[in-house]
C-alpha cells in the first residue's frame, strides 16, 4: 500500500508533465551511455572478427601428382581426440625429423610433413589449433629455409595454407612465416611451390586490412604480380585471386603500384583471351579493383586491348560469376575516362556494336545487378556524340530501357531514365539549353516512357525528380506540333509538378513553377 | 462488515507513523482475506456523499491501483484478477463508480473517472462493457456542469487507456462530437470546457478518420484554435497541448492552418503566461522533429523516400519564426544554470532554435548572426548571454563551410569571455558554446579547413583548464568542452596536439574531481567522464601516464570500500562514486589491455583490480553494479584465459545480473559480459555454462524482460557455442526451438514503423549470429550430423529474409555468413538442401556484387564453401 501515504495527484494533471531535452545540456549526460554503447560495439566487433569465416584449402592443387592417390589413404577416423593425438604426434615427428642425419633423413622429413599435411586437410576436422599449440609453425618456418627440396617446400607451404585458413588468431600465428612464404613466391621457385605459397599468402591477405598492410610492407605485391604472368593457368589464377585479396583497398597505394609493374597489363590481356572462365573471373576482379581505385590504371587500361576483351567476354559467357566482375569493370572504365566513349567505342566500329549487344543482353538478364550495372554503363555511352545516341536509339535497348523505366526497382529506373534522357538531347554548347532530337523524343514518348518520367518527378530523391522535370520540359518544348503539354497533362504531369510549389530546393521550385506557368498558364486550353 | 473502512482510510493518511502503519496493515489484511468485498467497500466509500473527502479519495486511489500497474507482468496479473471476479460484484462496482460521476465533490468524481477508465482498459478490448460509452455519452446531455465535466474527464482517460482499434468508428465519432462540443466557445462553464480540451488531447489518436475528412478536420481545428484564445489560462494551455499533439500525429494535414497557427503561437510566445508560451514554442519544436525525420528519410540511401512528404513549414515560417525565438532568449531566469531541472522560455526558445537550425541548415545563419553581433558586447548580461546562446544553438545543422569563417572570428572572443566576463551565466553559456564548436566543427571527419589548429589548441587548453577552477557550473561546462575537444582527436594518432599537455590535463581533471564542491552541478561526474574520454582518445605515446593513473583510481575505489556504517543516502552517494571510478577503470582497461606494448605490465594489476570489483559487488544485496560489470567484461577480454581463476568468486554476481529483469540494462550488460567471458575463456567457461544457459533460456521465455535484451541473448548463444564447440550439444534441444520460433516471427514480422523494423532486424541479426556460432562451433567436431535436422529450417529462414526485402546491410552480411557456415560445417550433406532452396543462389549473387566490402568478403567465402558442398 505504498501509494497510501501520498496524497492523491491533483485531478486531471496536465498531460505533458515533462519537457523535451534542453539543447544546452551537459556533456556528461550522454557521456556514460556513449561509453556503454562503445563497450557493446566492441563486443560485437570482436564477435564478428571471431566469426569471420575463411577459405579452407583442402583439395590438392591440380597438377600435383598427389591428387589421384590421395583419396585412397585419407584418414577416415573421425574421432576428434584420436585426431588431435595424432596431430600432436605428427608435430613431434616433424621435430625429430629435423634433427635426423644421414641417409634417409630427407625421406623422413617428407613423410613427417606429408603426415601433418594430411591431418590438416581433413575435410571436416582440421586440427589447426592442436598443431599450432604443439609448435608446428616455428618448425614449418625452418622447413621453408632456402635450398630445401621442392617437395619439402610444397608440403610445408601446403600445411601453412591450411593453417592460414583457420581462425583469425590462428592466421596471425603465421606472421613469422610470411617473409619466407613471400620469398618462395619468387622466380627461382618451381611453379608448384610458388603457387602453393601464393595460396597461403592469399588466405592471409583475406584475413583483413592489418595483415594486408603487413604483406604489402613485406613486398608481397611484386612477386605475386610476376606470378600472375605465368603461362600456367592454375598458377595465374591463384596469383590473380591472391592479388585481388591483397589490393582490395581501401588504400589505393597497392593498386597504383600494381599497374606500374611491367607486364601486368599484358598478362591481364593474355588471361582474358584464354578460354578458362575461372581464370578470367579472377583476373576480371583484379580489373575491377584497378579501375575502381586508380585513375592512372583506368587511363592505361582504356588504351589497351582490355575493353575489347571485356566486351567479348560479356557477350559470350553465361557464367554469372564471370559476368559480374566483367560488367563492373567495363562500367568503371566507361564512367572513369571519356576516352572510352570518344575514342574506343566509335560508332561504326564493330567493337561498339558488340558493346551494345552485350549490354542489351545484360539488360534482359534476370539478375538485378547485371541490369543495374548495364543501365549505368549505357547512360554514360548515351551521353556521348549524336551518333552514339542514334545507335542506341535505333537498337533494341530503347524499348528495354522504357520497360525498365516503368517497371524496375528504383535504382535501375533512375539509370534507365538517364539513358533515355541523354538519347533525346544533344549538347548545344556550354550555355545554351541542349537541342532536342525531336525524332528520338517523339518515338520514346510514343513508346510509353512518359508515365515513367512523371513518376520520377514524384520521387523524393531530388536527383530523380530533377531528371523527371528536365524530361517533361523537353516534351513540352519539343514534342511535335505543340502536343507536349497536352500529353503531360494527360499523364497527371501538372499535379506531379505542382508538388514542387513549396519545395525547399529553390532551383527545383523555380523550374517546376516556371514550367507550369509557361505551359499551363492563362492561355492554356483556349485554342 | 465489522470494519470501519472510513476510519481505516483516514488513519492510513495520519501524520502519526504508527497509526498509519497499523491502518495499512488492516487494509492489506482485508484485501487478502476477501478481495471482492474489499473492492466493493472501497467503491461504496467512494460513492457515498456522506463520507469525508479524504477517505473517499484514498478509497478511489486504492481501487485504481488494484486495477493497473506500471510493470507489464504485474499489470497482466491485475487484469486477470479483475476478470476473475464475480460478475455481480463487478457490476456493482461499476454502477457505484458511474454514480460517483454525479457527486458534488470534485475529487471524488475525478478519482472515479480514473477508476472507470482503468476498468474500461481491461474490459473494452474484451467486449465486456459495451454499454459504457453510450451511458457516458447520455450524461453529456445533462444540465449539471459537474456531471458533464466528470463525464468528459472520464472520456479523456478512457481514450488514454483503450487503444483506438478496440472502439467502433461510430462510437469514436460520438465521443469526438461530445468532446468538441464541450470545447466550443459557446460552452459557458469553464470547468467543462477545460475537461473537454484535455479529453481531446487523449482522443486525438482516435481521430484518424475524422482528420482525413476536410470538413470535420476544419471544424476540430477551428475549435482548438479558438480555445487557445480562451480567457482561462488552463484552457489555453490545454488547447496548445492539443496543437502540439496534432502537429506530430497529423503533420501532413496542417498546410492550410499554418498561417493562423503561426499568428496564435506568436501572440502566445510574446504575451501569454509562461506555461502557455512554452506550449506554443513546443508546437514549433514538434514541427521541426517531424521535418527532420522526413528529411532524414529523404536523404537515406536505401529508401530515398518517405511516406509523408515534407511541406517545409519551418523554411516558410523562417523569417518570422527566428526573430520570435530570438526574443525569448532574453527572458532568462537568474541562476537557471544552478537548477538542473530548470525549463523556461529562454531555454525552450533556444532549444527550438537549435532544432530549426537542424531543419533548415545554412538558411538560418543570416537571420541569427545580426542578433549575435548586436548583443554580444552589450553591458547588460542578459544580452551577452542571449547572443552567445543563439550562436551556440545554431552550430549543428548549417554546413561547415558556412560556419567555419564565423567560428574562426568568434573563437578568440569566446575564449576571452570565458576568462573575463563578470557574469557566471554568460561564462556558463560561453563554455557550452565552445563545447558545441568542438563537437560539430572539429575532428578528422570534416573536410573544411580545421578550426582548431596546433597553434590555437594550447591557448584553448589553457583557458579550459583555468575555467575548471571557476564556480562549479562553469567548471562543469568547461569539462564538457574539453570532452569534445579530446574526442575530435580520437583518430589523430601521434599528431594529437593534446599529447604534450596530457599530464596537465589529467592532473587538472583529478584535481577538479576532488574539489570540495564537486557535488554541485554534477561537476564530479563531468570531470571523470571527461577523463575517460581523454584516456580513450589518447595515443600510445602517453600510455605511461595512463598507467600511472591505474593505482590512483584503484586507491580511490579502495577508499570507498573502507567507510564504516552508512545511511541510505550515503550509500547511494558511495554507489554513484563507485560507478564513476569503475567506469574510469573500464576505459583504462580497454586502452592499456588493447595495446601490446602495455598489456603485460597492465595485467600485473588484474588481481587487485578484480578484488576491488568483487568488493564493490558485495556492497549491495540484491542487485549488481552495472559499471563494475562492464569493467569486468573489459578485464576478462584483456586477461584472456587467465580470467578463469576469478570465475568461482565472480559467478554468483554474473547470475545475479542475468536475473535482473527489472533493471533490464543491467541484464543486457551482463549478457554482453557473458560474450566477453566466452571469448576470453573459450572452453574453460564450460563448467559455468549449465547455469548461464538456464538463466538465458529463462530470460527469453519471460514476459517481464524488456524486449531489447532478447537479440543480444541470441547472439550470446552463438558466443557460447563458439567457445565450447560440440559441448553445446546438450543445449541444442532447448536453444534450437527458441531460435526457430523467433526466426519465424521475425521473418514474417509486419514491421509497421521504423522502430519496429529496426528491432526486427536486430532480432534477426541475433538469431543469425546464434546460428553462425553454433555451426562454426560444431565445425571441428564429429557431431556435425546433429545439426542436420535444423538445416532445412535455417535455409527457409534465409529464403524468407531474402524474399522479404527489408533486411538491412548488417543482417545481409550475417545471413550470407550463415549460408556459408551451413555449407562449410555440413559439407556435402547440405548440398542438396542448398540446391533446393529457392533463393540461395540469387542471394549469393547479390551479395557477391555488393558494394560493401564486408558483405562481399563473406559472400566470397560462402561461394567457395557452397560450391564445395554442392559439387560434393
Amino acid at each position: 500500500m505504498a501509494d497510501g501515504n501520498n496524497p492523491a495527484p491533483p485531478p486531471a494533471a496536465s498531460p505533458l508533465q515533462s519537457h523535451r531535452y534542453a539543447i544546452k545540456s551537459s556533456a556528461h549526460n550522454t557521456a556514460a551511455s556513449r561509453r556503454r554503447e562503445q563497450a557493446v560495439a566492441i563486443g560485437k566487433e570482436r564477435r564478428e572478427a571471431l566469426m569471420r569465416a575463411k577459405r579452407v584449402c583442402r583439395t590438392p592443387l591440380s597438377g600435383s601428382n598427389e591428387s589421384a592417390i590421395e583419396d585412397g589413404d585419407m584418414v577416415i577416423d573421425d574421432e576428434k581426440e584420436g585426431l588431435e593425438t595424432r596431430t600432436a604426434q605428427a608435430v613431434q615427428e616433424l621435430k625429430s625429423s629435423l634433427s635426423s642425419q644421414g641417409k634417409g633423413a630427407q625421406k623422413k622429413k617428407i613423410e613427417a610433413l606429408r603426415a601433418l599435411r594430411r591431418l590438416l586437410s581433413q575435410s571436416e576436422v582440421p586440427p589447426i589449433e592442436v598443431a599450432i599449440k604443439a609448435g608446428a609453425v616455428p618448425l614449418l618456418v625452418q622447413f621453408l629455409s632456402f635450398g630445401s627440396s621442392d617437395e619439402q617446400l610444397l608440403e610445408t607451404a601446403w600445411c601453412l595454407t591450411n593453417i592460414a585458413a583457420g581462425q583469425p588468431e590462428e592466421t596471425k600465428t603465421l606472421l613469422p612465416a610470411l617473409p619466407l612464404l613471400i620469398a618462395h613466391l619468387g622466380e627461382k621457385s618451381s611453379t608448384l611451390v610458388a603457387e602453393q605459397c601464393a595460396w597461403a599468402v592469399g588466405n592471409v591477405a583475406g584475413e583483413g586490412s592489418d595483415l594486408r598492410s603487413t604483406l604489402l610492407a613485406q613486398g608481397a605485391l611484386l612477386p605475386l604480380a610476376r606470378l600472375m604472368l605465368s603461362n600456367k593457368g592454375s598458377t595465374a589464377r591463384t596469383a590473380a585471386w591472391a592479388l585481388s585479396n591483397l589490393i582490395k583497398g581501401p588504400d589505393p597505394k597497392a593498386v597504383n603500384e600494381l599497374i606500374k609493374i611491367e607486364g601486368v597489363l599484358n598478362a591481364i590481356i593474355r588471361d582474358l583471351e584464354k578460354a578458362d572462365e575461372e581464370l578470367a573471373t579472377e583476373v576480371a576482379w583484379v580489373v575491377v579493383y584497378l579501375s575502381a581505385l586508380s585513375e592512372k590504371a583506368i587511363s592505361l587500361i582504356v588504351r589497351s586491348h582490355v575493353p575489347q576483351l571485356l566486351i567479348a567476354r560479356l557477350l559470350a559467357s553465361e557464367n554469372l560469376q564471370l559476368l559480374i566482375p566483367v560488367l563492373r569493370g567495363l562500367g568503371n572504365l566507361v564512367a572513369g575516362d571519356g576516352y572510352m566513349v570518344d575514342s574506343v567505342l566509335i560508332v561504326g566500329h564493330s567493337i561498339t556494336d558488340q558493346a551494345l549487344s552485350s549490354l542489351i543482353k545484360c539488360l534482359k538478364s534476370d539478375n538485378r545487378v547485371l541490369r543495374k550495372e548495364a543501365s549505368w554503363a549505357l547512360s554514360n555511352i548515351a551521353a556521348g556524340s549524336f551518333e552514339h545516341k542514334k545507335l542506341i536509339f535505333t537498337s533494341e535497348a530503347t524499348p528495354l530501357l522504357i520497360h525498365l523505366l516503368t517497371s524496375a526497382q528504383f535504382d535501375i529506373r533512375k539509370e534507365a531514365a538517364y539513358t533515355l534522357g541523354n538519347l533525346c538531347v544533344v549538347s548545344a554548347g556550354s550555355t545554351d539549353p541542349p537541342n532536342i532530337i525531336t525524332e528520338h523524343l517523339a518515338s520514346i514518348i510514343n513508346g510509353g516512357a512518359l508515365p515513367g518520367f512523371v513518376n520520377l518527378v514524384r520521387s523524393a530523391d531530388i536527383e530523380s525528380a530533377r531528371l523527371g522535370l528536365q524530361f517533361l520540359e523537353l516534351v513540352m518544348r519539343g514534342y511535335p506540333n505543340g502536343q507536349g503539354p497536352a500529353l503531360v497533362e494527360r499523364q497527371d504531369g501538372i499535379d506531379a509538378m505542382e508538388r514542387f510549389q513549396f519545395h525547399e530546393n529553390e532551383a527545383m521550385r523555380n523550374m517546376a513553377n516556371g514550367l507550369v506557368d509557361k505551359y499551363f498558364g492563362e492561355d492554356y486550353g483556349l485554342e | 462488515m465489522s470494519l470501519d473502512v472510513t476510519q481505516i482510510l483516514l488513519s492510513a493518511q495520519s501524520p502519526d507513523g504508527s497509526v498509519r502503519k497499523h491502518a495499512e496493515e488492516s487494509l492489506k489484511q482485508f484485501q487478502e482475506q476477501n478481495l471482492p468485498s474489499f473492492l466493493l467497500s472501497l467503491s461504496s466509500e467512494l460513492a457515498n456523499n456522506e463520507k469525508p473527502e479524504e477517505s473517499r479519495r484514498l478509497a478511489g486511489l486504492i481501487l485504481k491501483n488494484a486495477l493497473d500497474a506500471k510493470e507489464q507482468h504485474r499489470k497482466n496479473e491485475l487484469f486477470q484478477r479483475w476478470l476473475a471476479l464475480d460478475a455481480g460484484v463487478k457490476a456493482q462496482i461499476k454502477a457505484l463508480l458511474l454514480q460517483t460521476l454525479s457527486s458534488p465533490v470534485a475529487s471524488a468524481r475525478s478519482t472515479s473517472s480514473q477508476a472507470i477508465a482503468k476498468i474500461a482498459g481491461i474490459e473494452i478490448p474484451q467486449k465486456l462493457w459495451p454499454e459504457l460509452i453510450a451511458s457516458l455519452l447520455s450524461n453529456i446531455h445533462q444540465v449539471q456542469p459537474n456531471v458533464k465535466q466528470a463525464t468528459l474527464e472520464t472520456l479523456g482517460y478512457l481514450c488514454e487507456e483503450v487503444s483506438p482499434e478496440a472502439v467502433d468508428q461510430d462510437q469514436v465519432n460520438k465521443i469526438l462530437t461530445a468532446v468538441v462540443q464541450g470545447m466550443n466557445a459557446s460552452e459557458g462553464n469553464s470547468e467543462v470546457r477545460l475537461a473537454a480540451t484535455r479529453a481531446l488531447y487523449n482522443a486525438l489518436g482516435f481521430a484518424q478518420v475524422n482528420f482525413s475528412n476536410d470538413m470535420e478536420r476544419d471544424y476540430i481545428m477551428r475549435v482548438v484554435c479558438e480555445a487557445t484564445q480562451s480567457p482561462e489560462m488552463k484552457i489555453r494551455q490545454a488547447a496548445f497541448e492539443c496543437l502540439v499533439a496534432i502537429s506530430s500525429t497529423y503533420y501532413d494535414k496542417l498546410a492550410t492552418y499554418m498561417q493562423d497557427i503561426f499568428n496564435i503561437t506568436a501572440k502566445a510566445v510574446r504575451g501569454d503566461e509562461e506555461s502557455v508560451a512554452l506550449q506554443a514554442i513546443e508546437f514549433w519544436s514538434s514541427i521541426c522533429d517531424e521535418e527532420i525525420d522526413i528529411l532524414d528519410e529523404y536523404s537515406s540511401e536505401f529508401t530515398a523516400d518517405s511516406d509523408v512528404p515534407c511541406y517545409y513549414f519551418i523554411k516558410q515560417a523562417l523569417p518570422a519564426l527566428v526573430p520570435m525565438l530570438l526574443e525569448t532568449l532574453l527572458k532568462q531566469e537568474d541562476d537557471q544554470d544552478l537548477d538542473e531541472g530548470a525549463w523556461n522560455l529562454a531555454m525552450a526558445g533556444g532549444t527550438c532554435l537549435g532544432l530549426v537550425a537542424r531543419t533548415v541548415g545554412d538558411d538560418i545563419v543570416p537571420l541569427v548572426m545580426p542578433f549575435v553581433e548586436e548583443n554580444i558586447t552589450k553591458s547588460e548580461w542578459r544580452q551577452r548571454e542571449a547572443a552567445t546562446y543563439a550562436f551556440g544553438s545554431i552550430l549543428e545543422g548549417p554546413s561547415a563551410d558556412k560556419l567555419t569563417p564565423l567560428v574562426n572570428v568568434a573563437l578568440n572572443f569566446m575564449l576571452s569571455a570565458l576568462v573575463k566576463d563578470p557574469n557566471n551565466h554568460v561564462k556558463d553559456t560561453t563554455a557550452w558554446t565552445l563545447g558545441r564548436i568542438f563537437e560539430f566543427l572539429h575532428g578528422s571527419a570534416l573536410e573544411t579547413a580545421p578550426v582548431i589548429t596546433s597553434e590555437n589548441c594550447q591557448q584553448i587548453l589553457t583557458v579550459l583548464l583555468q575555467s575548471m577552477k571557476d564556480v562549479p557550473n562553469v567548471a562543469e561546462k568547461a569539462c564538457g568542452a574539453l570532452y569534445f575537444l579530446a574526442q575530435g582527436y580520437v583518430d589523430a594518432g601521434s599528431a594529437s596536439p593534446l599529447t604534450p599537455f596530457f599530464q596537465d590535463i589529467v592532473q587538472a581533471l583529478l584535481v577538479t574531481s576532488h574539489r570540495e564542491d564537486a557535488g554541485e552541478s554534477r561537476l564530479r561526474t563531468a570531470a571523470y567522464e571527461t577523463l575517460n574520454e581523454v584516456v580513450r582518445c589518447s595515443t600510445e605515446e602517453t600510455a605511461p601516464i595512463v598507467m600511472q593513473l591505474v593505482p590512483v583510481i584503484m586507491m580511490e575505489l579502495h577508499q570507498t570500500l573502507e567507510a564504516g556504517k552508512l545511511s541510505t543516502d550515503e550509500k547511494e552517494k558511495r554507489s554513484d562514486l563507485q560507478g564513476l571510478l569503475c567506469g574510469c577503470l573500464q576505459v583504462i582497461i580497454q586502452k592499456l589491455g588493447g595495446m601490446e606494448s602495455t598489456k603485460f605490465a597492465f595485467l600485473q594489476y588484474a588481481d587487485q583490480m578484480m578484488d576491488l570489483f568483487l568488493r564493490v559487488f558485495a556492497c549491495r544485496n540484491a542487485t549488481v553494479h552495472e559499471e563494475a560489470m562492464l569493467s569486468i567484461g573489459a578485464l576478462a577480454y584483456a586477461a584472456g584465459s587467465n580470467f578463469a581463476k576469478y570465475m568461482a568468486q565472480f559467478y554468483q554476481y554474473l547470475e545475479m545480473g542475468l536475473q535482473n529483469f527489472e533493471e533490464y540494462q543491467v541484464c543486457a550488460i551482463t549478457v554482453g559480459v557473458v560474450g566477453d567471458l566466452c571469448r576470453a575463456l573459450e572452453d574453460k567457461i564450460l563448467p559455468y555454462c549449465d547455469g548461464i544457459m538456464t538463466q538465458l533460456l529463462k530470460d527469453l521465455s519471460s514476459n517481464q524482460l524488456h524486449r531489447s535484451v532478447k537479440p543480444p541473448i541470441f547472439s550470446c548463444f552463438g558466443d557460447i557455442a563458439l567457445a565450447i564447440g560440440e559441448n553445446f550439444e546438450k543445449y541444442l534441444i532447448y536453444a534450437m526451438p527458441m531460435l526457430q520460433s523467433a526466426a519465424d516471427l521475425s521473418a514474417h514480422a509486419n514491421a509497421a514503423d521504423d522502430e519496429m523494423l529496426d528491432y526486427t532486424n536486430q532480432l534477426r541479426n541475433g538469431i543469425l549470429e546464434a546460428y553462425s556460432g553454433i555451426l562454426q562451433g560444431f565445425k571441428s567436431s564429429p557431431k556435425t550430423q546433429l545439426l542436420m535436422p535444423y538445416a532445412p529450417h535455417i535455409l527457409q529462414f534465409l529464403d524468407a529474409l531474402y524474399n522479404g526485402k527489408d533486411m538491412d546491410d548488417s543482417v545481409m552480411k550475417t545471413a550470407i555468413g550463415v549460408l556459408g557456415d551451413l555449407a562449410d560445417t555440413l559439407g556435402v550433406h547440405a548440398g542438396p538442401l542448398i540446391n533446393q532452396s529457392t533463393s540461395s543462389k540469387q542471394f549469393l549473387d547479390e551479395c557477391l556484387s555488393s558494394d560493401d566490402p564486408l558483405v562481399k568478403e563473406s559472400a566470397d567465402w560462402a561461394r567457395i564453401a557452397i560450391s564445395r558442398a554442392v559439387s560434393g
